[in-house]
């Protein structure tokens, strides 16, 4: 199934990750279900997005991280699992 | 290997000189009063086909530009439309095939129609070349009522090469018909019945035999003029001065062979379908993806040398319903916009009445074009990327074997303006 050649393939599909957060509920320490743990020297923006009540809602509250070694990454909350993702920034 | 049914022994030759310079005359009369010249598509400093009034003046085909004007200074150069003369030959194959299932198109306004069983529908061979001109001249008809109508400028359907142009040949086999049809005189016939063949051809000249300039040379040298002085000499003596193609040149000089006119049959539908990992209401993103799914079936091996007749777009809906859209093109074409007109039409007027998840077009029905119209039709520009695709189709092909899987894909804009971003972009195999 997955080589089907009129199978589309998504680009930059979210990576379940946990994530620490801290005394202010801001990430501070994420870890990939595979690998180490990375600590966040740093958070940017943040947003939040709310689309598609009508089918299946989807609610999430974005954080722009910058990890430990300078690496740039947008993680988010499911809002309605209470589940943390990694995605890479756009 | 299956056999192709689709063959006949005895032929009728449509040929309609300078098809090109009299296709471009139909949609610029200006042309028709003055002398004229196409430029060649592939050396635009070469000079094509010419018309009579300008070779009348001395301007031949291959002579440079500059040449050209020397010789005559009103001289009206047009630069050539490759894919128009194309469209236009495509309807006239159309009309053909009307007539007979067995229709091969060596080159641009030449056409051999197989004619095997047609006496039970028309009559004798008279009977036939007069349905086959009949054919063509409705089809001009028909498409000059089209060009009256608001949708369709001129320039667009005007197959009105002058059926008094066209010259039909009847006989057995490719090249009497050929040579009968060079014989006939415009808007007429010239029927070489069977057994006739020996004595019409004695008469006609060497050069309407398939010659290369230097066998032609050669063959002048050794004293012979006509068909009739190739044929008087043993054949085994023509195998030794021009090898194998002297056996083939002796035969048909000799109506020994009667080859025959090979038709193709119409493929089978040709698909292209995308699934949707989520599924999608846009109209916008829906018509884009058919454009894309056009163009790749249109890239399928099976679809060479066919325009599309027949087009349908079939989508799966949530909650399993379905959509469907068919369009059957006056014009038949092999032009991704064309094709994808009519669909986009159905599209904004009766569009899917929930979201897609699967989107799929398929070709259903198909008309004669060659393969060696598309070659020809093709800009230098086309034959640049039709090089870079053959490479990477290669290159692909080896990483394949190497990989075991294809390991190369594109990545396509599915909704760019989404805001969930795994909904942007997505990757899809790589086909070239």
């Amino acid at each position: 199934m997955r080589n089907r050649p009129d199978r589309l393939r998504a680009l930059n599909v979210p990576q379940r990750v946990e994530v620490e957060l801290d005394e202010r509920g801001v990430p501070a320490f994420v870890k990939p279900k595979t690998g180490n743990g990375k600590r966040i020297e740093s958070i940017g923006e943040t947003w939040r997005i709310d689309d598609e009540w009508w089918r299946r809602p989807i609610s999430r509250r974005h954080v722009e991280a910058i990890l430990e070694r300078g690496k740039r990454v947008v993680l988010f909350e499911d809002l309605m699992t209470a589940e943390w993702w990694m995605q890479m920034p756009t | 290997m299956a056999r192709n049914h689709l063959t006949s022994s005895s032929a009728v030759c449509c040929w309609i000189p300078l098809f090109a310079l009299r296709c471009e005359a139909a949609r610029r009369p200006e042309l028709g009063s003055r002398p004229s010249a196409l430029v060649a598509p592939d050396d635009t400093r070469r000079v094509w086909q010419v018309s009579p009034l300008a070779r009348h003046a001395g301007v031949k085909p291959g002579m440079t530009v500059s040449q050209a004007i020397g010789l005559c200074h009103t001289l009206l150069l047009c630069e050539a439309d490759p894919v128009y003369y194309d469209e236009q030959f495509a309807r006239l194959l159309s009309a053909l095939g009307a007539v007979s299932p067995v229709i091969e198109a060596p080159e641009l306004g030449r056409v051999f129609v197989g004619t095997d069983g047609l006496e039970g529908l028309y009559g004798g061979p008279e009977r036939i070349a007069d349905a086959i001109k009949c054919g063509v001249r409705s089809a001009e008809c028909g498409i000059s009522m089209q060009a009256r109508s608001p949708r369709h400028s001129p320039e667009n359907s005007a197959f009105r090469t002058p059926h008094s142009a066209l010259r039909v040949g009847w006989g057995m086999g490719k090249f009497v018909s050929w040579v009968a049809a060079t014989r006939a005189k415009p808007g007429g016939a010239v029927i070489v019945r069977p057994g006739e063949e020996g004595k019409f051809l004695a008469a006609q000249p060497l050069a309407v035999l398939p010659l290369d300039p230097d066998t032609h040379r050669r063959l002048r040298l050794l004293g012979l003029r006509t068909i009739g002085d190739l044929a008087a000499l043993p054949e085994e003596a023509v195998v030794s001065q021009l090898g194998r193609a002297g056996r083939r040149l002796w035969r048909l000089a000799a109506g020994e062979t009667a080859e025959r006119v090979v038709g193709r049959e119409a493929p089978e539908p040709i698909t292209a379908a995308i699934a949707y990992f989520s599924p999608v209401a846009e109209r916008e993103l829906l018509a884009h993806a058919l454009e894309q799914l056009i163009e790749r079936a249109l890239r399928h091996p099976r679809r060479a040398g066919w325009r599309v007749q027949v087009v349908r777009a079939r989508a799966e809906l949530e909650h399993g319903a379905s959509w469907l859209a068919e369009a059957t093109l006056k014009d038949p074409s092999a032009d991704r916009d064309r094709i994808a007109a009519p669909l986009k039409t159905r599209l904004e007027q009766a569009p899917p009445t929930g979201a897609v998840e699967r989107l799929a077009v398929e070709f259903t029905g198909f008309a004669p074009g060659t393969t060696e119209l598309q070659l020809f039709a093709r800009d230098a520009r086309a034959a640049a990327r039709a090089g870079r695709r053959r490479a990477l189709r290669t290159a692909v092909h080896e990483i394949k074997l190497r990989l075991k899987r294809p390991m190369l894909y594109h990545v396509i804009a599915v909704q760019p303006w989404s805001r969930i971003p795994e909904r942007r972009y997505a990757l899809i195999d790589y086909e070239p």
